[in-house]
Formats: C-alpha cells, structure tokens, sequence
C-alpha cells in the first residue's frame, strides 16, 4: 500500500489555531442558549403579567424552547460547515496546482498534504513572530528559502517547497481564515437569530411545552438511529473487504472447502467447513452444559427457593457472568484441559491433548449458565401467579406444576433465552483460544483440539498483515458469515418469542 | 322475591360436610381471622359474605389449604372434612385439594387446548385408564359446566381464546373433572358481566345438587339467589351464620341488619 502521509509530525497544524474557535464558538453559543432560557423565561412571566395559569405551559418550558432555539440550529449550522469546508477549500485550492498533480489521485493527495502542512508552518511562523502576517501571505521561493525559515520556527518539511505549492498554501490559509470568520459570524448570527425568533414566539398561547417535548422525542429518535447506523457500518466494513476477498478467492471453494490452511507466501487453502464444525461443535457441547444446568437453576431459585436463598443464590451466579472470559480461557487452560486429558481422554484412548472441543465448550457452558438461569428465572416469574393457584388448587404438586403448567407457559421466552445463549456460544473467542487449541480439524472426537471461526479470525488479523493479501482478508468473509448466522438466531429467537408471545393473559 | 324461593329449600336434613372449630389466621403478625367455627353443610351452596379485607376469602383458602403456598400465613384451630382433621400432618395437602376443588376470582385457564385443561386434574390423579374414559370425563365435566355446547367443536383451541364467562365455566368444568366433595369458588363471577354472572349462578345451582359449594360473594343479591346458608364476617370475625333466608330477613346481629342494609362496607 501507498503510504499517504510522508512526515511524522503533526500534518495539521493550522487547524489547532481553528480549533480553538470553534471550542469557543461552542462556548458563546452556549452562553446564548442559557441567556435565552433566562430571556425566554423571563418574557412568558411578562407576557402573562406574572399569572403563570394564563400560559399555555409552565414557564421554565418557555425557558427551554428559548435555549433550543437559540442553540440547535447554530450548532447544526457549525458542525456542517466544518464538515463541508475542507471539501471547498481543496477544490479550490487546486486551481493553483499544476494539471499534472490534480489529474493523478495520488499526487493530488501527496501535493494537499504538502499544501495544507505548509499553510500549518506559516501559521506557526506567524504566531512564532518569525514572519509578519504580510510576509506570510507574501513571501515567494524566487526570493526566500521557505524550508529554512520554516525549520527555523519547528517546522520540519521533507523537501524543498515548490512555487506552486506555496501559492497554494497561502491561499489556502487566505481561504481557511476568511471560511473560518464567515463560519463564525454566521453561527452567532443564527444563535442570536433563534434567540430573537423564541423571543417573538413567545405568547402566553404559545405551546412551548409541545414544542420541547418534540425536540425531546427528536433527540431518542437520533439516539436510536446511533445503534442501527453503527451496525449498518459494521456491515457495509464487512461487506467491502470481503468482496475483496470473493474477487481474489472462490467462493465455492471457501464454502465448501473441507481443508484449512492458509499459506502467508501464497497457494493456501481457505475452507471454512472445518471451522463451522468446530464452532458448531464446540457451541453444542456448550449448550449440553449450560441448558439444563441453568434451566434447572432458574427452577429452584424462581419456584423453590426461599425468598432468603434466592436473595443470596442469584447474586453469586451471577458473578459468573461478570468474570471476563478471559480468566475463564486461564481456568480452561490450567485446570479443566489436563483434567479432562488425565481423567477421561487418555484412559479412554481418545488422544494426549489438553486442548480439546471438550474443555471450550464445558467453560463455555458454565460461563452461559448465569446467562441463561437469570433469563429464564425472570421469564418463569413473569408466569402469573393465577396459572399456578388454578394448578395448586386442583390438587397438583410443585413439579406437576412446574412441569405442565409453569414451563409450558414460559417455554416461548426460555427458547429466546436459549438461542440468544447460543449466539453467545457461537461468538466465543478468548476460551476457544486457550481451551481448544487452534488446529482446524474436522473430526468427531470431542477430546481432540479444534478450532472456531472467531479464533481464525483473530488468527488472519494479529501479526504482520498484508491487507490486500486473501489470507488476510479472508478474516472479514468469515466475519460476515458469523455475523449471518448469528443473525439468523436472534430472527429465530425473536419469532418464536414473537409466535408465543400472548399464550397466558 | 322469586329469586329467594329457588333457595327455600329445607336444608335441615343435610349432614355436616366440613367442620371448622376456633379457626385463627396470621399472616405474619396481622391477625387476619379469629376463631371461626363454621359446619359447612353437605349438597348445600353456602355463601360467605362481608366486606373486603373481612377474612372470608382467607377463611375459603383454609378449607383446602392454598393458605399452605403463602410463606407468612399460619392455621390454628382445627378444620375437619368428614371427620378427618386436613391440617393434620398425615394428611397431603395435594390430595385435600383434589377433594375440595377451587375456582378462582379471576378466569385462570392454563395456556393449554380446552381439552387439556379439562382433562389436567384426571391426568394428574390417575383418575383414567384410558383415552375413551378420559374423553367422557372431559365431555360430562364440560356439560355439566355448560359449557359442552359451545366448546364441543374446538376442543382443541386454547383455552384463552374464550370469552371470560367461558373462561371462567372452562375452570369450573376444570375443578369438577377432579371429581371433588367440596368447590370453593372466590368470587367466581366479579370479572365477568351481567349474562356470564347469570349462567354461573345458574350452574352454581346444579352443582349443589352434587356436592358442597362455597361461594365467596361481595354481591348479596348473588348470595341470596344462589345460596341455602350464608356466613357474615366483619374485620377478621364471623359475625352470624344461619340459613340465607333468616340472614337477609330477620338479622339478629346488628352489625349484619348495618351490612345488609349498606350501613357499612
């Protein structure tokens, strides 16, 4: 790859002067924004002479819908602008550029670069007092070293500076500070514009409540759309590299190859059976554990327990939860893979390895327990009392109950609860690494080492990495296939949750 | 009143079913009911009236120990069905309850097929050796919560999917498939509107013909129609009980005249 930056300081130093004006622009509109809660405020008492039943809403509402007024569109306003400006000012700046640079992307980035850190050094020659203002906007490499005099105040460039570009960095400094004014002239003027329009509005029969209430409704409105675009960009990531990697690899091959082996100097084989095997696997042999152990615990402790156990059981089962699995890796590592190799693989003649399917997915599945005992716990209590007083009252004893009645009713939500533990399962990186080895096997054996998805993935992307090499990228198709299939799940889990959802009530 | 001749019947001859004797409730250290003795009467509807928070639902759910699923509730006093003490320690309060049946204030029908709920108590209780039996027992329990007609043809629908009148007949037919001696009904009919109310009733008056029911009401229009003896309780004591006409008519407590008049409650 193109390295696109050629020096290691700081490449924009000129926007750290810029930088402080916004901070505080920031500042001066907030101290707007609280003047007109005061102004606003203040206006809805004087409108309703001091009668606050005569207004719509109560005054401090007024108050608000003043300071938002006054301070949402000017922020808007400043963070746009500071999103589109550096846009215009390289399209402008570029018609000072010779057609050579602006023809070739790569030149054009390289000369930019240059431009904007030359622009930086004149402002730290200016601010340094080693250049007037004048001089700045002056100076021509006909008559002035400009490297030297720029080494002089801390500025390092790597190669002299052509004509060119030095024109191009004064404009560019001209153009910044006049944006960067009309920036700040702007912002103030629609600050204090909302402040005068809140101003006006305010009448006793305004509906400042409405008013802020909708701009509330506006803010968790955004706040959701924050989760789903970040996934959308999670996925877009994904999806791009591992188009990459179709481009460079077969697909049919990665799908349905049967051999794991990635070669860093070329010709490696990609399948991913081997790992789904060991992902599934392994999160089956997790599954076994963690069901009926947490089903059961959610039994005794929503239907047995006494209220004074419960107290103390379900904080302690929870604590599992709260452990990082990292520590779980260690527990696997030291205690649980030679326990399982002495006690049980080697007297069996099942093989001599400590990492084994076996030893990731009994952790893994004590690590679910907690997981799923709390979720069922709360589903089985959700169970209203009614089902159980109508069971009791024709004679039927706890398990009878728990059994025909109990379960049956909170079966819809005890499935959520599984298939989210398994998506979980599946997701596992850290006690795959330590407890299960990293040979990718297909094989039934559970005491042999075998290896997940997750692991591989983590495996393409430590080290040295070429990222335009499959071996790399094929990290990113494996990514989206597990992000598929544990996608899948949770759809799974949530129609099931969904089909069942009104069974009682 | 032609309500109350349906309940002028001579009830003198009937034999004692359930005997309670210095009946005292705690829960935790509220004294809820205090030394209640009662004869509940064999084939005879007996009504359980007074205001809210007056013991009488707490005194139902002794007669077949629901009162044993509340941690903080404790029983003194002695309660005997034929004879036979049901808080001694050799009695299992799970088959007490299959003997006396209880239907709930509001319709609680399990989450299960029609069919299913019906056919919960026999299942549990062996009461069938095989499917043709166990679909009779489903079939006359529902009849005789009529029921049959209007759930014969979706035996296998969910049971919630009823109207609440249905609901509530579906856990009647429920508690008589255990085939019980005594029904304790809690309020049976407060959730339901004015036409299920009255088939209830209707029905609560069959099934009196067959075994004991105890009803607890706070409407004394219900406790006269449907009931032969009625039980007052005010603030945890039983105040008066005798045959429901002398309650309605000819009160002697006047803490009864004050609450059958609406003085108080």
């Amino acid at each position: 790859m193109v390295p696109v930056r050629l020096f290691v300081t700081d490449p924009n130093l000129s926007s750290q002067a810029l930088h402080m004006t916004v901070l505080l622009l920031v500042a001066i509109v907030v101290a707007i924004a609280v003047a007109a809660f005061l102004v606003g405020r203040q206006r809805a008492l004087t409108m309703a002479s001091g009668n606050v039943r005569q207004l719509h809403s109560l005054p401090n509402y007024y108050g608000w819908h003043a300071a938002l007024m006054a301070s949402i569109p000017a922020l808007i306003l400043l963070v746009g602008w500071l999103v589109v400006q550096p846009f215009v000012l390289e399209s402008r700046t570029l018609a000072f550029l010779p057609e050579a640079v602006t023809s070739d992307p790569v030149a054009r980035k390289l000369t930019m670069a240059d431009v904007r850190r030359v622009a930086g050094g004149l402002d730290v020659a200016v601010r340094a007092g080693a250049l007037t203002e004048q001089q700045a906007s002056m100076i021509r490499t006909e008559l002035t070293d400009v490297r030297s005099r720029l080494a002089s105040v801390g500025v390092a460039l790597g190669s002299a500076v052509s004509s060119e570009t030095l024109r191009a960095a004064q404009f560019y400094r001209a153009a910044a500070l006049s944006g960067s004014t009309l920036r700040n002239v702007l912002t103030l003027i629609v600050a204090v514009g909302g402040l005068g329009y809140a101003f006006w509005a305010t009448k006793p029969a305004f509906r400042a409540r409405n008013r802020v209430e909708a701009f509330v409704k506006g803010l968790l409105i955004a706040s959701a759309s924050i989760a789903i675009l970040t996934t959308v960009g999670i996925v877009w990531s994904m999806v791009a590299e591992s188009l990459n990697f179709f481009w460079q690899y077969p697909a049919a091959d990665f799908f349905f190859g049967l051999t794991w082996n990635p070669q860093f100097r070329g010709g490696s084989e990609l399948g991913f059976l081997p790992l789904l095997w060991g992902t599934l696997y392994i999160s089956f042999v997790s599954m076994i554990v963690a069901v009926p152990l947490g089903l059961f615990t959610a039994i005794y402790l929503a239907e047995y327990a006494s209220p004074k156990v419960r107290a103390w059981v379900k904080p302690l089962i929870e604590v599992i939860a709260g452990i990082p699995t990292v520590v779980f890796g260690l527990f696997a590592l030291v205690t649980v893979g030679p326990m399982l190799r002495d006690y049980f693989a080697q007297p069996l003649g099942l093989g001599n390895s400590g990492s084994s399917v076996m030893t990731a997915g009994l952790v893994i599945g004590i690590l679910n327990i907690p997981f799923i005992s709390s979720l069922a716990d709360d589903i089985i209590n959700a169970v209203p009392q009614a089902m159980r007083d109508g069971s009791y009252g024709l004679g039927a004893t706890k398990s009878e109950t728990v059994k025909q009645v109990i379960l049956p009713a909170a079966l819809p939500g005890i499935m959520g609860a599984v298939i989210l533990a398994a998506s979980r399962a599946i997701g596992e990186t850290m006690i795959v690494t330590m407890g299960a080895g990293a040979a990718a096997k297909l094989s039934l054996n559970p005491f042999e080492a075998m290896t997940t998805m997750t692991v591989k993935i983590v495996g393409q992307l430590t080290g040295d990495t070429d990222f335009a090499a499959p071996e790399t990228l094929v990290a990113f198709a494996l990514g989206i296939t597990l992000f598929v299939i544990t996608l899948g799940l949770n759809v799974l889990a949530l129609i099931i949750v969904r089909k069942y959802r009104e069974q009682y009530e | 009143m032609n309500d109350m001749t349906q309940s002028n019947v001579d009830v003198g001859a009937a034999k004692v079913k359930m005997q309670a004797e210095g009946v005292q409730v705690y829960y935790g250290t509220t004294h809820a009911l205090k030394d209640v003795s009662v004869n509940i009467l064999d084939k005879v509807a007996t009504a359980f009236i007074g205001p809210s928070g007056c013991g009488k639902s707490t005194f139902l759910r002794c007669l077949n120990r629901m009162n044993d699923t509340v941690a903080s509730a404790r029983v003194e006093g002695k309660i005997t069905l034929e004879g036979q003490d049901i808080y001694d320690p050799k009695v299992d309060s799970v088959q007490l309850r299959a003997v006396v049946g209880m239907v709930f204030q509001k319709p609680n029908p399990f989450p299960k097929s029609i069919y299913d709920n019906v056919a919960y108590g026999p299942r549990i209780h062996g009461r069938t050796s095989s499917k043709a039996e166990l679909d009779e027992i489903v079939e006359t329990s529902l009849r005789k919560a009529a029921l049959w007609n209007e759930a014969k043809d979706r035996l296998s629908a969910p049971g919630t999917g009823l109207s609440g009148g249905q609901q509530q007949r579906l856990c009647i037919a429920r508690a008589i498939a255990t085939n019980p001696q005594v029904l304790l009904m809690d309020e049976p009919c407060s959730a339901l509107d004015p036409i299920a109310t009255a088939q209830v009733e209707e029905l609560i008056d069959e099934l009196r013909h067959q075994f004991s029911v105890v009803i607890v009401t706070h409407s004394m229009q219900q406790a006269a129609r449907v009931s032969q003896k009625t039980a007052f309780f005010h603030l945890g004591n039983l105040v008066e009980y005798g045959d429901t006409d002398q309650i309605f008519t000819n009160p002697r407590d006047p803490r009864t005249e004050s609450y059958i008049s609406g003085r108080i409650g």
